[in-house]
């Protein structure tokens, strides 16, 4: 019932506090069983009233650390800081089906994913590779690669980052990742590869 | 005098023989008469005091071998056979059928050796311009392709093919970049090196120049080289893509493929990189222009129908027409010297094909084979063309007839592609 009244998320921390903690003033307050009707009044618009009445002691820290923001120390080296932001999925690369170059949903979270990388780290550039399978003919296949990177590259800038920081490049069949001639390559050499490529 | 030297024109390749029996047309007068040469293997005694003697096997692969090749495949001259052991006389070339004997003499001077050829008809006339010809080693394959273009000028009245050379990518060092070839696949020489990715050569009318395709600057740019490999010059287009370009026949302009945010289209740019004009608007790709021998139409790819296909637009991007209905996908239009023949790269159950589009009749026809085969380029007299197959395991460049007959690879070291034959007869 108290529960449910609730709305503040500051105030439902507080009242936990309060139910863990026997030495807080408060719950000392709250044994005397205060009609439920009476504190759900309350609270709402005197929120700010009660969290500074619930300040717990000094000498019964309930929080042991204070938090902090994490910090990340991205490498200084390119070529390790995208190794860094690929392995951990910050930054991903779209993927394609055959002769396409529209955005399926895999690609478009891969790229949502990279835009927020992108907008947590504005001091980076991108650059966008589009590249083909082999099946086609080169130089169809290098135009098709320049629309899967300007497709990439619109969607990003759909998301808000500043197109001044994308640059594309179609590399068409000319640079596969994986060598063979067997769908499992194919598929890997479809792509729009995001690359950062340095400070603003 | 040695004789036995005679003897050595037997050692032709086996597949010459094959080759030269072919019906020539000479003149009308002559109509369906066979031009037969005999070519005794040189004579290597010095004409001159102070001379040397040149050593006969040194001159057989960079002389004599290409010069033979040249005059079989010319689609002019049969080759006749002399008879083994005996002085290659006017009597002797006459009993073996031949019309025409040429007799030649080479001999050292220095590091250079000296050629001197001379043509003779039945009643012992010499019919060649005396004229001696001196080169290092290393370019006794030239002073073959030389002679061989002067006969073919002298007894048929046409120019040979024999100095063009073919333009293509080669990755043997490791990256792709530009070499030159001539055209039975000799003196291959690299001459661009980047270090990244160059591809997609293309000459200019005018046999000097070609402009390629190169990421030296970290993106695709088009960029003009002599064919020394020389002045280098980039062409700013302000666009992106920027491949597949191609000179006009007739002025500096040169066709590309452009790109705007993704929309690939058709543009030309003149040759000092100046006066940029967009020819197709569509919101499909387009790729891959190429212009008919009198500069006034470009075939190009485009993908508007929902599959790559080949269509045929005026110079001015107007009177677009689709002339490619086969296959669902086709690329690389080129045109034959003449205008009347578009080949191009067709995909017919799942392996590309060279395809041959005849403009006057429409009809097309497949003149290549196994593997997959692709940019095919044409002879600048339009009875050869050659190109890419990866039907050994790697892309190699390959020559055929135009009708798809006497296939001959060209390269084989490393992977090689995108031949582009020189424009001119020289």
């Amino acid at each position: 019932m108290k529960n449910t009244m609730m709305k503040s998320f500051t105030v439902g921390l507080i009242l936990i506090a309060m139910a863990l903690i026997p030495a807080c003033r408060s719950s000392r307050k709250a044994k005397p069983t205060t009609p439920t009707t009476t504190v759900t009044e309350t609270v709402p618009d005197v929120s700010a009233t009660a969290a500074t009445e619930t300040v717990v002691d000094t000498q019964t820290d309930f929080v042991r650390e204070d938090p902090r923001p994490t910090t990340e120390e991205l490498p200084t080296d390119l070529d390790a800081l995208n190794r860094y932001v690929q392995e951990r999925g910050h930054v991903r690369d779209a993927f394609f089906g055959y002769d396409e170059s529209a955005l399926s949903a895999d690609a478009q979270a891969a790229l949502t994913s990279s835009a927020n990388w992108l907008r947590s780290n504005p001091q980076y550039n991108l650059l966008i590779e589009g590249h083909t399978d082999e099946r086609g003919t080169e130089q169809y296949n290098l135009a098709l690669g320049d629309r899967r990177a300007n497709t990439a590259r619109q969607f990003l800038t759909a998301l808000g980052i500043d197109g001044n920081r994308l640059r594309t490049v179609s590399y068409g069949e000319e640079r596969p990742f994986a060598t063979g001639s067997n769908e499992s390559a194919w598929s890997q050499n479809r792509r729009a590869h995001l690359v950062i490529v340095g400070t603003r | 005098m040695k004789k036995i030297l005679a003897v050595l024109s037997f050692a032709l390749p086996a597949l010459l023989s094959a080759q030269t029996d072919v019906t020539v047309t000479i003149d009308p007068s002559q109509a369906s008469q066979i031009v037969r040469i005999a070519v005794p293997f040189p004579d290597s005694v010095p004409k001159t005091a102070g001379a040397t003697v040149a050593a006969s096997e040194e001159i057989r692969e960079p002389f004599f071998a290409p010069l033979t090749r040249d005059l079989a495949y010319s689609d002019a001259f049969a080759i006749a056979p002399l008879p083994p052991g005996i002085a290659p006389t006017i009597e002797v070339a006459k009993r073996a059928g031949a019309h025409y004997l040429l007799k030649i003499n080479v001999f050292r001077e220095g590091p250079d050796y000296l050629v001197d050829p001379e043509l003779l008809d039945m009643t012992g006339a010499s019919v060649l311009k005396p004229q001696r010809y001196r080169s290092p080693r290393a370019a006794l394959t030239r002073t073959a392709h030389t002679i061989a273009n002067n006969i073919l000028r002298i007894v048929r009245g046409t120019p040979g093919i024999f100095m063009t050379r073919i333009a293509f990518a080669s990755n043997r060092t490791g990256n792709w970049e530009i070499w030159l070839m001539d055209w039975d696949g000799a003196n291959q020489t690299q001459i661009t090196n980047h270090g990244v990715i160059s591809i997609l050569p293309s000459w200019a009318p005018d046999n000097e120049r070609m402009v390629y395709t190169s990421w030296l600057k970290g993106t695709s740019d088009m960029w003009i080289i002599n064919r020394r490999g020389g002045g280098r010059i980039r062409l700013h287009t302000g666009l992106n893509l920027n491949t597949s370009a191609t000179f006009s026949p007739v002025n500096n302009d040169i066709a590309f493929v452009g790109s705007t945010n993704g929309n690939p289209d058709i543009y030309l740019i003149n040759d000092a990189g100046g006066n940029i004009r967009r020819l197709t608007s569509t919101g499909s790709i387009e790729s891959t222009p190429e212009w008919s021998p009198n500069g006034r139409q470009i075939s190009f790819t485009s993908g508007r129908s929902g599959t790559p296909q080949i269509y045929v637009m005026d110079a001015e991007g107007t009177n677009v027409r689709r002339i490619s209905f086969e296959g669902d996908w086709n690329d690389d239009a080129t045109w034959s010297p003449d205008g009347e023949r578009i080949a191009y790269t067709s995909r017919v159950r799942g392996r590309f094909q060279i395809r041959i589009h005849n403009t006057v009749t429409g009809e097309t026809r497949i003149v290549a084979g196994e593997g997959s085969n692709e940019q095919p380029s044409w002879s600048p007299d339009g009875r050869w063309i050659t190109f890419q197959s990866n039907r050994g395991g790697k892309w190699q460049i390959y020559r055929m007839r135009a009708d798809g007959t006497d296939l001959l690879p060209l390269t084989s070291q490393g992977e090689n592609k995108e031949p582009d034959w020189s424009k001119k007869l020289e």
